[in-house]
């Protein structure tokens, strides 16, 4: 029913105006005096040597993307779990066979390594 | 009321919902605002008194003006943008955030449905038969404020904090939603209504008896994705200075602070939703049953519903006065070598049980 | 309060239908145990234990399949799958291929310092694909067999990853058959926004005039979406003008990885392609006839043209791929029960002598760095009569010379061709191949009669490839002299798709 959803929007106009609102008047109000040290960024009060976008660990990526296919998998969980009863022992049979599929590849990137944060 | 100043004529009208959508909106805003300053007083006071001292008393009795005080002092204070910020990013990246912590908490009931002018009304902004997915998909958007803010900054600790953040996470994410996945197994609805009403029978019904270990995982995975302590290395003074949020001051970083503890108060409320009960008072149904009391006589539901998720609010500051952060490496290792097979077992062993009966 | 979500449930899977898909489950378990192993098994017997058991694995399938065609056609998961024989014929041929490669791989892995378990397990989930395809009645179906068995073979392609080319292959490969993928999803797409349906006999029953307005078959977007689909399938099986990448791909990819694909993505590619286009299109032939003559006359004229050139062995057998896809089209264009048999027969006879040829290169590749050159092959009679002789007895195979199996899977196709009227095809297929003879006997004067230029040991040849030499070498000879039987079981595999769509 999309009439469930109204509220959701006109809570999204609300809460977007405040944050909006707020980033608005963070440009209007208080002081404003640049020096060109305060502008520089923060570096801990030493002097910048290299722009700080560089290329950072591998290991940040494996994450996202186990993360992509595991959380993917988990939201295929959902409509399962809410329609478990009606499916009855069949239904757990299916997913548990699906899930053993998915462990064999968990424990297949935590015997690779992918798992391990040195 | 307003039905009479506007001349509504039914209570199913499309006006009236816009309206009654509109008033809670503004309420549960109001509500997180409210929340969010106090919470920040009643931590460190509590955090004061747990470390012996007596936290802030200066503003006010008790200090009860000082997050005022703070709110107005972050207005306006000098509004610092580095100069190799990309501007539109790092302006939009706060306002993600908060805008992301405030719709997650749309779904949220905050008492049982009630009788008022002429129609029966959810506590609760939204009532949607897929609220937990919703939730979900909210929650994972909060993961942009982070990495869109830290990328914006042009600042290596910023970037370096946002990573660990957004890695932090989604690795914790994970155990979440199948932890969540063992509540919806046992209430077989997607609904937050329907999961309060699932456990609103008699005698012991929620789910923190029955999901123990679902409870602790969920609970856990809470910690982590509000960034709070012990893993709160987002933002770990001794290596990252201020994680993500370095380059941000006044306001901007109040809307990063803001949606941190707005964050905390929906797990908060999400906790007590899922496995404490919801509105559903200790002793209901054995002493009293509340759907058949008085309209009047509901509304302890609402009491019932905020002195849990109050409860567990204190449990995070506990938490923080008492354990260390944890490292990083630990971090990831727990994530996805503990919790991530142990929600998985537990979903299992779960969907057996309901398989079954 | 909260009227709980009272569903029936009408899906009710049962044992049938994981029966009609035993080949697949059995290779797809096997996917899962490969990946177990890879880690568990120590590093030293690796190798050995992960290629016993993908063989063992495919043979298991095998017997599945086996059991299938005795079983008789039966449809599985409300339409979505088929386990007719013309299906199960198909599958036993990408099993063959699967097993002929996990034959050629140890020596190769061996040397390149693979991970077997991942190599395995890529192979044979690309093999579940093509399995999956073989089989698939839906678009659905088809379309997800396809990614399964395109994402394995991308990897694989670039499996090499110390060697630039073989990353080249795998990015190229990546990036141009994703771009395919997307214009056989479109086509569907407007296919079933035409028909109304994604499940294959559904949508011939409309077009047939069954359950849907006669302007259906009129309608633009049936049009286009024939048309899309074409380009998908032809770039999938490399039919000119989208076979850029194939000399590349199979260049660059390892060999037994080349080999296996170069025969397994086509039979499966084209199983689905004769049975989306010849079967469940058949209504509207109209649409689509003129685009498969005119493909099937560029490709075979271009195929062997280009092959001329080339001194690579793996590039001209890449090119000559392209030429038996035309070969295969011409089969298509028939569009008559005898031609699709010459399609199935045509897979059968490529199959082994196809991946006869590559062996051949794995194995001189093995023994030098330029193995793959055809300047090699100087004088290959002298080192290794037997090597030489078998790569003979591939290449007249491969150019159609009786009595082996290739002349006879030519006939087949070209007289289909004829019967149904389209003797130009065959007069152009038969042109052509007489073109192709050159490039084909060249590789055997060369190996005949030119005296090799340095002095050169013969080194030895892997156990599991002489096996794999004389599996091949007895199927392209035995094929050509008696294929009575194998014709027989294709003709019969026809037939059961006949009657599974309907057709009178």
């Amino acid at each position: 029913m999309v009439k469930d959803y109204v509220p959701l929007l006109i809570l999204a106009v609300v809460a977007a105006g405040f944050a909006l609102t707020n980033i608005g008047i963070t440009l209007v109000v208080g002081p404003w005096r640049p020096t060109r040290e305060k502008m520089d960024p923060y570096e801990s009060g030493m002097t910048e040597i290299q722009p700080p976008r560089q290329r950072f660990p591998i290991k940040f990526y494996v994450i996202a993307m186990l993360f992509l296919l595991f959380d993917i998998e988990a939201i295929s969980f959902f409509p399962w779990a809410v329609l478990l009863r009606p499916l009855h022992f069949s239904g757990f049979i299916e997913m548990f066979i699906f899930v053993v599929a998915l462990l064999i590849g968990y424990l297949y990137i935590w015997k690779k390594g992918a798992l391990d944060w040195e | 009321m307003y039905a009479l100043i506007l001349n509504i004529p039914g209570p199913n009208d499309a006006v009236d919902t816009v309206i009654e959508s509109l008033v809670k909106s503004v309420i549960a805003l109001l509500l997180l605002l409210a929340s969010f300053g106090y919470l920040t007083l009643a931590e460190r006071k509590i955090l004061g008194r747990m470390q012996s001292r007596y936290g802030p008393n200066r503003v006010g009795i008790f200090g009860v003006m000082q997050p005022l005080a703070d709110g107005l002092k972050l207005l306006l204070k000098e509004q610092i943008t580095p100069r190799e910020v990309r501007t539109g990013v790092y302006l939009l990246a706060p306002a993600i955030s908060i805008f992301v912590a405030i719709m997650a908490f749309a779904i949220v009931p905050i008492g049982p449905p009630l009788p008022w002018l002429g129609k029966v009304r959810v506590l609760a902004v939204a009532n949607v038969n897929i609220g937990i997915l919703y939730l979900l998909a909210i929650l994972s958007l909060g993961v942009y404020g982070i990495v869109l803010g830290s990328w914006s900054s042009s600042n290596r600790y910023s970037l370096l904090g946002g990573l660990r953040s957004s890695a932090q996470m989604i690795s914790y994410e994970l155990s979440l939603g199948l932890s969540i996945v063992a509540v919806v197994l046992l209430a077989g609805t997607l609904s937050p209504m329907g999961i309060v009403a699932a456990q609103n029978h008699a005698g012991l019904s929620w789910f923190i008896l029955l999901q123990p270990l679902g409870f602790m995982l969920f609970v856990v995975g809470g910690f982590a994705e509000t960034n709070r302590a012990p893993f709160d290395l987002a933002e770990a003074e001794q290596e990252l200075v201020g994680g993500y949020h370095t380059e941000y001051a006044g306001m901007r970083f109040a809307l990063y602070y803001m949606s941190e503890y707005i964050n905390m108060v929906t797990v908060s409320a999400l906790v007590t939703t899922l496995f404490l009960g919801g509105w559903v008072g200790v002793g209901n149904g054995i002493l009293f049953t509340l759907t058949t009391s008085a309209p009047w006589f509901q509304l302890i539901g609402v009491f019932w519903f905020f002195f849990k998720t109050l409860a567990f609010l204190f449990f995070y500051f506990w938490i923080r006065a008492t354990l260390p952060r944890i490292r990083y490496d630990q971090l990831m290792w727990f994530g996805w070598k503990i919790m991530l097979p142990l929600s998985v077992v537990n979903m299992l062993a779960t969907a057996f049980y309901v398989s079954l009966s | 309060m909260i009227p709980l979500i009272v569903t029936t449930i009408p899906i009710h899977v049962t044992a049938a239908d994981y029966g009609a898909v035993l080949p697949e489950l059995v290779v797809a378990a096997g996917v899962l145990l490969m990946l177990i192993l890879d880690v568990f098994v120590p590093r030293a017997q690796r190798l050995q234990v992960t290629t016993a058991t993908s063989l063992l694995v495919i043979l298991l399938s095998f017997a599945a399949t086996l059991h299938l065609w005795t079983a008789g056609s039966a449809s599985a998961f409300y339409g979505t799958m088929t386990s007719d024989r013309f299906a199960v014929f198909f599958d036993a041929i990408i099993l063959l291929a699967a097993a002929l490669a996990v034959l050629l791989s140890p020596s190769y892995i061996a040397v390149s310092e693979f991970d077997p378990g991942e190599f395995y397990a890529l192979l044979l989930a690309s093999a579940v694909g093509m399995m999956l395809m073989a089989g698939g009645t839906s678009f659905m179906l088809l379309f997800l067999a396809l990614e399964l068995l395109s994402l394995s073979l991308y990897i694989l392609s670039g499996f090499e990853r110390s060697r630039p080319r073989s990353q080249e292959a795998g990015f190229k490969y990546f990036l141009l058959s994703s771009f395919a993928s997307s214009f056989l999803l479109y086509g569907m797409a407007l296919v079933y926004g035409a028909t109304g349906s994604t499940q294959l006999r559904v949508i011939n029953f409309c077009l047939h005039g069954l359950g849907c307005a006669s302007t259906v078959a009129s309608s633009p977007l049936l049009f286009v979406g024939i048309g899309l689909m074409v380009v998908g399938f032809a770039f999938k099986v490399s039919i000119v003008p989208f076979h850029m990448w194939t000399p590349d791909v199979y260049e660059g990819a390892p060999t037994p990885v080349t080999a296996f694909m170069s025969v397994t993505t086509k039979a499966a590619v084209f199983a689905a392609f004769v049975r989306v286009f010849n079967f469940s299109l058949s209504g509207v032939e109209s649409h689509w006839y003129g685009l498969i003559w005119a493909l099937a006359i560029a490709t075979m004229i271009v195929g062997n043209v280009l092959a001329l050139t080339q001194t690579n062995m793996k590039r001209l057998l890449a090119y000559s791929g392209i030429a038996h896809a035309g070969y295969i089209l011409v089969a298509m264009a028939a569009n008559t029960p005898a031609g699709i048999t010459a399609i199935a027969f045509y897979f059968l006879v490529y199959t082994f002598m196809n991946i006869g040829a590559f062996i051949i290169v794995s194995v001189l590749e093995s023994q030098g760095e330029t193995g793959d050159e055809i300047s090699t092959y100087r004088g290959l009679w002298q080192r290794n009569p037997e090597l030489a002789g078998a790569t003979a007895v591939f290449m007249f195979s491969l150019a159609g010379f009786p009595p082996t199996a290739g002349f006879f899977a030519k006939y087949l196709a070209f007289s289909a061709a004829v019967q149904a009227g389209h003797t130009e095809l065959a007069i152009v297929g038969v042109l052509t191949s007489l073109i192709s003879i050159f490039y084909y006997l060249r590789v055997v004067v060369v190996m005949f009669m030119q005296p090799e230029g340095a002095e050169k040991q013969g080194g030895l040849i892997p156990a599991a490839a002489q096996w794999a030499i004389g599996a091949t070498l007895a199927g392209t000879i035995g094929l050509g002299i008696i294929p009575t039987g194998f014709f027989n079981y294709a003709t019969q595999s026809v037939d059961a798709m006949r009657a599974v769509f309907g057709l009178p």
